[in-house]
């Protein structure tokens, strides 16, 4: 240890035990000079003196034992820690003197406290902290493909089985590989089954973490093999604890997973999420149980080696000694092989050179890669937010603060011709702003910890781990806004109070002379008040975006559709009979009173796509156009989700497997494969160029199948007989708003379905939901956060105002007394108010605007310099300046003359 | 009390504690009677200092404290030196030596 540490930490030591083991420090004191006193006599006694002679000597030889005490208790002195300690004391002492005060500062720095705390746990969730139990995480990435498509890069975290297994054989930069995947499914059978989150993954998978299984183990290698894996299944631990109260004798037990009845074999660690991209898994399968399950049902046991079905992310780890440059280099070769290897059994695929394909070992969290949603981007936007509303907040109590000084100006001057130095007096007021931060910091832990929960269900997937109290990391960010929030409310008045001067403050009364405008307040309320117009102006400008992305033409209707999915469950039926299945439920919906209309189709707008090689005769560069969907869809259907046809005709029920083979093609597809030519009587092939053609009948309008922002433009239709009926699920048109009659059509139709199989119905509006999150959250966010932004900076305004009122006083008297008018005072005092707020507009308009570059990108088509929304927030403002300072102008119209001026 | 007790310079009853002290632990009477009985009775050290210092040392960390029993059973606390103490004692006990060989060079001059 170096001496200076041991000196510091001997000091800290003694001065502990000075300060809070006075008691005994004075006794050993004691006892220690009377043994020395003891030891002298016993000395004088050996020379024959008699004792009681020997003790008196010895006692005269020593001196004056309280001088000597007083003397050694001095080096002690008076330490920090006994400072600090009455500091605090008188702190403690003056709020609790003052409860309104104390209680509207704990309840204004909580709010903001509490604010930050929850929104710094859900930033650290988001972007920063690694998933729990990850083994070396700054190894472990998740793959992020790109490949030019339709002429630009398109990045997709998503591929296929076959793709997976190239990648671990191709590369060698690799320690291991994993395959990360979740879904929802019924879990559990009858009136107990349940659409759950499961986690589809690799046996390789496990051992990307340290967390052993709380019970039994998990599955291997042999139990995830190609083809078919074996239906085992661990459960989470909070599945085990809520489904089976924790009992360890379910291993062995089966359980319905979806299609598959699997054994349970193990449960995973507490706490353990995996890398939970879509809430927190209930159970978790293997892979090739999956990719089997759902190719079979298909038809073709083809999920290994084709590469036409994506579903999965690609997990792997770094081996250690290698650059991260290196594995990006490593992976993109092994993508390229992977690439020639899918066209050597796939034709159509467009060529490596056109392509480009690139892979890059990304960050595991989905989130924080390149396809993550704008959700991050926008947390980090609110925690900025919140930051805002922490400042204004200690803006109010710097306010509060300041002016309690002048109210203690005398106190403080008294104390200091006493003979207190201003330093002793600075850390004095210091302490207990730093004491009133605390309690606001331990405010701002309660709020977080329970007004919080619902921020955080705005944000996070996996609510169930979240939770500020027992998190480390958030309570230490908790503590540090609590220190900041005391300093930057403490320096300045107490610095202030430090420097008044000494002779006027102890002459004057209470009153006179003490009505001064302070420059620093008055620059507080103008940054309150700018601030809460940056956060409005933010406020209006997702408001607007939320309208805009709401009432956006998607290309079909939302809120009358609903989604009808069949879950066959293992159930195998020959195709004509699956086909079959779905005339007979569109059949069965169709004679539900509240049903408009009902058809089939397979793919659902923002879930699944769907694709199928296809040609086009006389145009050979289709592929360089882009990728195209498909839907195959039953008579109807246009008319059951919305879809306008804008040429020709939709499907009819005489489109049947028997009759002519027939298509309708989306208007852009229309206009990128035959550019100024009609469409209609165009003919389409799929697969190979000795199919038969067929015509195009219908030109719809376009629709948004994986993005709102962009247009799926290459989209096209076939009729649901001609191509893979057994596949068709149900779209539902109600009357009125589908969510209503969801549990109707469910009822009705759960008749019709076979042995143990099921339908699961989807409002379509549950559907786009989640896609318009982040400006739903944005406005909530805004809103929630501007407003109380703005009503702190109403209170700061009010304080100040009725402040100033109360002060001059005397002077409002004079006026009146003069012959000044009510309505001119209150001019006067109003007049004040709506100052600051102009002021307070055009530098957070000002503010707003140079912002508006950065937050156009989370906006859905509305200009971030929207002159509304700007006219609107000033207006709000100067409301609320009218409000705030309307009681104490009315208050001051109200100045009885006679009595302000007899007072003197 | 003899005449010939001299009044101790500034800052040297530290070294002197310091340097008793590190023949091992030792109760304050004990220092006082050692430091007499080496300086054949020549230093005195008064009472009203010593126990101040012994406190003033240990609160640098030069020495630390223990309570013990003495010869004749009493509960008596025992100083002891630490190993900054170790030192600080090397470095003021140079600095001493310098500084008395110095003054007697001046002294002997001429």
């Amino acid at each position: 240890m170096p001496n200076w540490l041991n000196d510091v930490l001997s000091e800290i030591r003694y001065r502990f035990r000075a300060v809070f083991r006075k008691r005994a420090v004075e006794n050993d004191l004691d006892d220690e000079l009377r043994f020395h006193i003891e030891q002298e006599a016993k000395k004088l006694e050996a020379t024959g003196l008699p004792s009681h002679e020997a003790n008196r000597q010895a006692r005269i030889a020593f001196g004056g034992v309280e001088r000597i005490k007083d003397d050694t208790r001095d080096v002690n002195g008076v330490s920090w820690l006994e400072i600090l300690v009455q500091d605090l004391r008188y702190a403690a002492r003056g709020l609790r003197a003052r409860p309104a005060f104390t209680a509207s500062v704990i309840l204004t720095l909580g709010l903001g406290i509490g604010a930050n705390v929850a929104m710094f746990g859900i930033v650290d969730r988001l972007l920063i902290r690694a998933p729990a139990h990850l083994r070396d995480p700054s190894r472990v990435h998740r793959i992020y493909l790109t490949s030019v498509s339709d002429g630009r890069d398109v990045t997709d975290a998503f591929t296929e089985y076959a793709r997976y297994l190239d990648f671990a054989r191709f590369t060698k930069t690799l320690d291991a590989t994993a395959v990360l995947a979740s879904n929802q499914f019924a879990v559990g059978v009858g009136e107990d089954a349940k659409e759950m989150p499961i986690g589809i993954v690799s046996a390789s998978f496990w051992s990307f973490f340290d967390a052993k299984p709380a019970l039994g183990r998990y599955f291997t290698a042999s139990e995830d093999s190609i083809p078919t894996g074996s239906p085992v299944a661990v459960l989470s631990y909070a599945f085990w604890q809520a489904r089976y109260g924790g009992s360890p004798d379910i291993l062995g037990k089966s359980l319905q997973i979806g299609p598959a009845l699997c054994t349970i074999i193990g449960v995973a660690a507490g706490g353990f999420a995996g890398i939970p991209d879509d809430g927190v898994p209930a159970a978790f399968i293997p892979a090739t149980l999956y990719g089997y399950g759902v190719s079979s049902a298909r038809g073709s046991i083809d999920y290994y080696n084709t590469y036409h079905w994506g579903w999965l992310s690609v997990l792997v780890r770094r081996k250690p000694d290698v650059s991260l440059e290196a594995t990006n280099a490593d992976l993109t070769n092994a993508y390229r092989l992977s690439w020639e290897a899918e066209r050597a059994i796939s034709s159509n695929t467009t060529p490596v050179e056109v392509a480009r394909p690139r892979a890059v070992a990304g960050p595991v969290v989905f989130e924080r890669g390149p396809n993550a949603t704008p959700v991050a981007r926008l947390a980090l936007w609110i925690a900025g937010v919140a930051t805002i509303v922490l400042l204004i907040a200690c803006a109010n109590v710097a306010n509060l603060l300041l002016a309690r000084a002048l109210f203690r100006r005398r106190e403080i001057a008294l104390r200091l011709a006493l003979g207190a130095s201003r330093r002793r007096l600075f850390a004095q007021l210091l302490t207990e702003s730093l004491l009133l931060g605390t309690l606001g910091g331990v405010a701002g832990v309660a709020a977080a910890q329970w007004g919080g929960a619902i921020l955080r269900s705005l944000f996070l997937t996996d609510v169930a781990t979240a939770g500020v109290v027992r998190d480390v990391r958030t309570l230490v960010f908790a503590g540090a806004a609590a220190l900041v929030a005391g300093l930057l409310t403490g320096v300045v008045p107490s610095l202030q109070a430090g420097r008044a001067a000494l002779a006027p403050a102890l002459k004057t009364g209470a009153r006179e002379g003490t009505y001064q405008r302070s420059r620093t307040r008055t620059l507080l309320l103008v940054l309150q008040s700018a601030m809460s117009v940056l956060l409005l102006v933010g406020a209006g400008l997702f408001v607007r975006s939320l309208h805009n992305v709401r009432s956006m033409r998607l290309g079909y209707d939302v809120d009358p559709v609903l989604y009808v999915e069949l879950n066959l469950r293992g159930l195998r039926l020959p195709i004509d009979q699956r086909a079959e299945l779905a005339r007979r439920l569109v059949d069965a919906a169709r004679s539900i009173p509240e049903v408009q209309s009902a058809a089939r189709g397979i793919s659902v707008p923002f879930w699944s796509t769907e694709s199928l090689g296809f040609i086009v005769p006389g145009v050979d560069s289709l592929r360089r156009i882009g990728r195209f969907t498909v839907q195959m869809a039953s008579a109807d259907y246009f008319t059951a989700v919305g879809t306008r046809i804008l040429k020709g005709r939709a499907f009819t029920d005489a489109d049947r497997a028997d009759g002519p083979l027939v298509a309708v093609v989306s208007q852009g597809m229309a206009d990128a494969v035959w550019p100024g030519k009609n469409a209609i009587g165009q003919c389409i092939k799929i697969d190979r160029p000795a199919d038969p053609c067929r015509m195009v009948v219908g030109v719809a309008e376009n629709i948004h199948q994986n993005s709102l922002t962009e247009n799926q433009k290459l989209q096209y239709y076939l009729p649901s007989d001609q191509m893979r009926p057994n596949e068709a699920n149900v779209f539902i048109r109600t009357r009125g708003d589908a969510s209503a009659h969801a549990e109707t059509v469910r009822r009705a139709l759960q008749k019709v379905m076979p042995g143990a199989s099921y339908v699961s119905v989807m409002p379509m509006r549950e559907i786009i939901d989640p896609r318009q999150r982040s400006w739903q959250i944005g406005a909530t966010m805004f809103l929630v956060f501007g407003a109380l932004a703005l009503l702190l900076a109403a209170i700061g305004l009010y304080s100040v105002i009725a402040y100033g009122v109360a002060q001059r006083t005397q002077e409002i008297g004079v006026r009146i007394a003069l012959g000044a008018g009510a309505t001119d005072v209150m001019r006067l005092v109003l007049g004040q108010g709506l100052r600051f707020a102009v002021v307070g507009i055009v530098i957070g308009g000002a503010a707003a605007w140079s912002a508006s570059r950065w937050v156009g990108p989370l906006l859905f088509s509305v200009s971030p310099k929207d002159p509304v929304i700007y006219g609107t927030v000033a207006l709000a403002l100067l409301a609320a300046a009218l409000l705030a300072s309307a009681i104490p102008a009315v208050r001051a119209a109200r100045v009885d003359p006679n009595v302000a001026l007899r007072s003197e | 009390m003899s005449d010939e007790k001299l009044d101790l310079p500034q800052g040297t009853l530290d070294l002197l504690i310091l340097k008793a002290v590190s023949l091992g632990p030792m109760h304050g009477w004990a220092i006082s009677e050692r430091i007499r009985d080496v300086s054949r009775a020549t230093l005195q050290i008064p009472q009203g200092s010593l126990y101040p210092a012994l406190h003033r040392l240990e609160r640098r960390g030069w020495i630390t404290a223990e309570w013990g029993a003495s010869d004749n059973n009493r509960r008596a606390k025992y100083y002891q030196l630490t190993r900054s103490g170790r030192s600080q004692l090397q470095a003021e006990a140079d600095a001493w030596r310098s500084l008395t060989a110095a003054v007697s060079l001046v002294l002997d001059m001429g």
